[in-house]
C-alpha cells in the first residue's frame, strides 16, 4: 500500500527553516496537506484536535522533545497507531534503539535528501512482509 | 597537638602567605575575569547569534529562489530562461553569506582559545583541582535532562551512525 498523498501530515520541528524544507520536499512528493508544530507539546495538542496520517518529528526540542512526543503518542489509545517518523541529527545508537523501543516507524538522520524521505515514507506504508 | 613558632618563623610564614596572595592577585588580574564576563563572552555570543541569523536568512532566500523556479511558468522558453538566469544570479549573491559567517566563527574560536589559555595558566599556577558536580542547579538540571532524554546533539564527522547504519539498527531491533 503506497502512502495516501491526501492524508494530513504533521511536521514537528523548532526550526522554521527545517519545516519549510520538509514541507517543500513533501510537496514535491505530492503531499499538500501539511501542518506544523514547534515542539512536542504543541504537536500533541494538534494531534488531539485532528487525525493525522503521519507525524514527522525532530528529536531535540523544548519544552517537549520528539522522543517524549513519541512516547505520549504511543501511550494514548486514540493516537497509538499514528505512523511516526523521527527526522533528527541524533545519530547515536542509543537514540535509534530508544526510538525503536518507543515505537518509532522509521528514523531519518539529518542532513537527508528527498529520496531518503520518500523511501522512508514508502517503507512505513508498505505492506508488512 | 601543641606546636609553637618563634617570632622569626612566624614572620617568615606570614611573608610567604602575603607573597602568595600578591601573586595570586596578579594571576587573577591576568585572568581578566571581568573582561571575560562583560565583554569577551557576550561578544562571542553576539557573533554566534549573527551566524545563526545570517545562515537562516540565506537559507530562506535560497529556498525562496528554489520555490520561485519550481513554480515558474515555463510555457515561454525564452522568458523562462531569462527568469531562471536572474534567479541563479541571486543564488550566487546569497551564498556570499559564508564569507562573513566563516570570519565570525574564526573570531569565536580564537576567543575560546584565549579563555582556555588564561584559565589553564591560572589553574596550573594555583594548583586547583576540578570540583565534582555542577556549578549551579540549572547546570545540573540541564545535564540530567540531556541524559534522560538522550539529547546528544549532532555528531562530528566520522562519529555517530550514517543512514545505512540506522536502517540496519532498526531492522535488527524489529519486533522489540
Amino acid at each position: 500500500m503506497a502512502a495516501d498523498t491526501g492524508m494530513p501530515i504533521l511536521v514537528v520541528d523548532d526550526y522554521k527553516t527545517m519545516i519549510r524544507i520538509i514541507r517543500n520536499l513533501l510537496k514535491q512528493l505530492g503531499f499538500e496537506d501539511v501542518d506544523e508544530a514547534a515542539d512536542g507539546k504543541e504537536a500533541l495538542g494538534k494531534l488531539k484536535e485532528k487525525k493525522y496520517g503521519l507525524v514527522i518529528s525532530d528529536w531535540n526540542m523544548e519544552p517537549m522533545t520528539g522522543y517524549e512526543l513519541l512516547r505520549e503518542v504511543r501511550a494514548d489509545p486514540d493516537l497509538a497507531k499514528t505512523p511516526f517518523i523521527m527526522v533528527t541529527a541524533e545519530s547515536k545508537t542509543e537514540n535509534v534503539v530508544a526510538a525503536k523501543k518507543a515505537g518509532v516507524n522509521n528514523y531519518i538522520v539529518k542532513p537527508f535528501n528527498a529520496a531518503t524521505l520518500k523511501n522512508k515514507i514508502d517503507a512505513v506504508f508498505a505492506p508488512a512482509a | 597537638m601543641a606546636f609553637s613558632l618563634d617570632k622569626a618563623e612566624l614572620e617568615s610564614e606570614l611573608r610567604k602567605i602575603a607573597d602568595y596572595i600578591v601573586t595570586l592577585k596578579r594571576e587573577i588580574a591576568v585572568l581578566q575575569a571581568n573582561e571575560i564576563h562583560t565583554q569577551t563572552i557576550p561578544g562571542a555570543g553576539e557573533d554566534l547569534i549573527a551566524v545563526v541569523t545570517s545562515t537562516e536568512g540565506a537559507t530562506n532566500e535560497i529556498m525562496a529562489i528554489a520555490e520561485n523556479v519550481l513554480s515558474a511558468d515555463a510555457s515561454d522558453p525564452v522568458a523562462y530562461k531569462n527568469f531562471v538566469d536572474k534567479e541563479m544570479m541571486a543564488l550566487f549573491e546569497t551564498c556570499a553569506f559564508q564569507d562573513l559567517t566563516g570570519q565570525r566563527i574564526s573570531r569565536v574560536v580564537k576567543t575560546l582559545e584565549n579563555i582556555e589559555s588564561r584559565v589553564s595558566r591560572f589553574a596550573s599556577y594555583t594548583g586547583v583541582q576540578d570540583a565534582s558536580g555542577y556549578a549551579s542547579d540549572k547546570e545540573a538540571d540541564d545535564a540530567k535532562r540531556r541524559e534522560r532524554l538522550l539529547l546528544n546533539g549532532p555528531a562530528l564527522a566520522d562519529d555517530g551512525n550514517k543512514q545505512n547504519d540506522i536502517d540496519r539498527l532498526l531492522a535488527s531491533h524489529r519486533g522489540e
